[in-house]
């Protein structure tokens, strides 16, 4: 710890910031946990606006006060961190973590609690996907009686895997993931090359401009995400391809929701005798969005993340000695990738 | 990091590498494994889960270990078991949670019923 830490009063001119780095001590800021109480009252207010799928609007109000509360202390810690150059990076000095940065493996325990959060989605969808039979297999077997729901799992991958067009917002999804995954490593490696190597004009349009197709890449999968649950799209006529045209139908047109009790789908109409399986499909559609709902939502953060750094990129505040900014955002950003290499085959395609 | 894979730059590697295996993934859903599948004595949807597993779990350290620093690099070490920690949590989660089933007392297989190896 520096010498100076609490020997003058001026280093801390305001609460709100902007910090003054150069003097050597720490800086924690309240900002995240401000910003955690501000998520945690958005859930909680969220959970009362659609209880038992019941709008009640006296929760709304509540809702927008979370949100100028998250949008206030995000605007605390950004003003904070823009003064950060980098001059003052604490390492561990004891073991295990003998001359790693703090702040590293404190991202890294904050992906332990994310890691847990992913492990009980998927080992739900584990324990449902084989204690529920597949609604599939019940059509087959002819154990239903028309206009009476039979509990099924049905996995939206009957629908989104059920022709390339369908798998085309999902698979693209994956491809935008993996470049933004190389566009950000880019962004580090051109931060990271030693002053004097490279022009400074040079460096920072390489840093912001990967940063912003990381940004783009992101908001690419958002977008996708949306016309896959709510749009869907329509496939022109292209004869030179033999396409002919026809509409995609978003999951929601589809009737794939999280409260459908009374599912009918097209295949699951007995041909000999015209009679019309009905499934009660809200477990499998309930883990299928709020698994790849909580990805998403990583996916926004990720966003709002990328976006203060390519600002900051963009005033060429990066160089070798603040690029760890863009490494401890960048690990973040890869386990979202990393979450979704096992979202994609285990909720997309099988 | 100023690795390489195969005498060239390991983040272009790496990119290239889960680009083929992503490829690889999608292609399997779409094509026909039905033929392949019989030959496996499984069903395609079997033989399509394998397949996606096994994509999988190279995609997975290709990303951890390359991207996010956990190859080559003089922390890599301790960050990599920093890393592996919850791994038995995980482990824990998805055997108590993730593989019951609730017939799992009655259904589990002959090799792990009381009885066998003269216990």
């Amino acid at each position: 710890m520096s010498a100076d830490y609490h020997d003058h009063d001026d280093h801390h001119p305001s609460p709100w910031g902007p910090h003054d780095w150069g003097h050597g001590a720490p800086h924690n800021s309240f900002s995240p946990l401000i910003m955690s109480i501000g998520c945690g009252m958005f859930l909680l207010m969220l959970g009362g606006l659609f209880s038992f799928g019941e709008y009640d609007g006296r929760y709304l109000p509540m809702i927008f006060v979370s949100l100028a509360v998250i949008a206030a202390a995000l605007i605390v810690w950004c003003r904070q961190d823009m003064s950060f150059d980098g001059s003052y990076e604490p390492r561990a000095v004891g073991v295990p973590f003998k001359n790693v940065q703090v702040r590293k493996v404190g991202v890294w325990i904050f992906l332990w609690s994310e890691m847990m959060i992913f492990s009980s989605l998927f080992s739900t969808y584990m324990r449902y996907r084989q204690g529920i039979p597949r609604c599939d297999t019940v059509f087959e077997s002819g154990d239903w009686v028309e206009g009476v729901a039979v509990t099924c799992f049905e996995p939206a991958s009957k629908l989104i895997a059920s022709s390339w067009w369908h798998i085309a917002p999902g698979a693209i999804n994956t491809f935008a993931l993996i470049i933004s995954s190389f566009t950000i490593v880019q962004a580090l490696r051109w931060a990271n090359k030693p002053v004097g190597s490279v022009d400074e004009e040079v460096r920072r349009k390489r840093v912001y401009r990967y940063l912003a197709a990381t940004w783009c890449l992101a908001a690419l999968f958002l977008t996708l995400k949306m016309i896959e649950w709510f749009i869907g799209f329509h496939v022109p006529e292209i004869g030179f391809l033999g396409l002919h045209e026809h509409d995609i139908h978003s999951l929601y047109s589809e009737g794939y929701l999280i409260n459908n009790d009374h599912y009918q789908a097209h295949h699951y109409v007995d041909e000999a005798t015209g009679a019309h399986m009905v499934a009660n499909i809200q477990v499998s559609a309930s883990l299928f969005y709020v698994t790849t709902g909580t990805h998403g939502l990583h996916v926004f953060g990720g966003i709002v993340g990328l976006t203060y750094l390519t600002y900051k990129a963009w005033t060429g505040a990066y160089n070798p000695q603040s690029a760890v900014s863009i490494e401890y955002f960048g690990l973040y950003w890869h386990f979202v990738d990393l979450v979704w290499v096992l979202v994609f085959p285990f909720f997309y395609l099988y | 990091m100023s690795n390489t894979i195969l005498g060239r730059d390991a983040y272009w590697m790496n990119f290239f590498g889960l680009m083929l295996l992503t490829l690889i993934e999608v292609a399997a859903v779409g094509a026909d494994l039905s033929s392949a599948a019989e030959g496996f004595s499984m069903t395609e949807r079997q033989l399509t889960l394998w397949i996606l597993t096994v994509i999988a779990i190279p995609k997975f350290i290709m990303i951890a270990a390359i991207f996010m620093h956990l190859w080559g690099e003089n922390d890599s070490g301790i960050l990599t078991l920093t890393a592996l920690f919850p791994a038995f949590f995980i482990i824990i989660m998805i055997l108590f949670i993730g593989l019951t089933h609730p017939d799992a007392s009655m259904g589990l297989p002959d090799w792990c019923r009381p009885g066998n190896y003269g216990l």
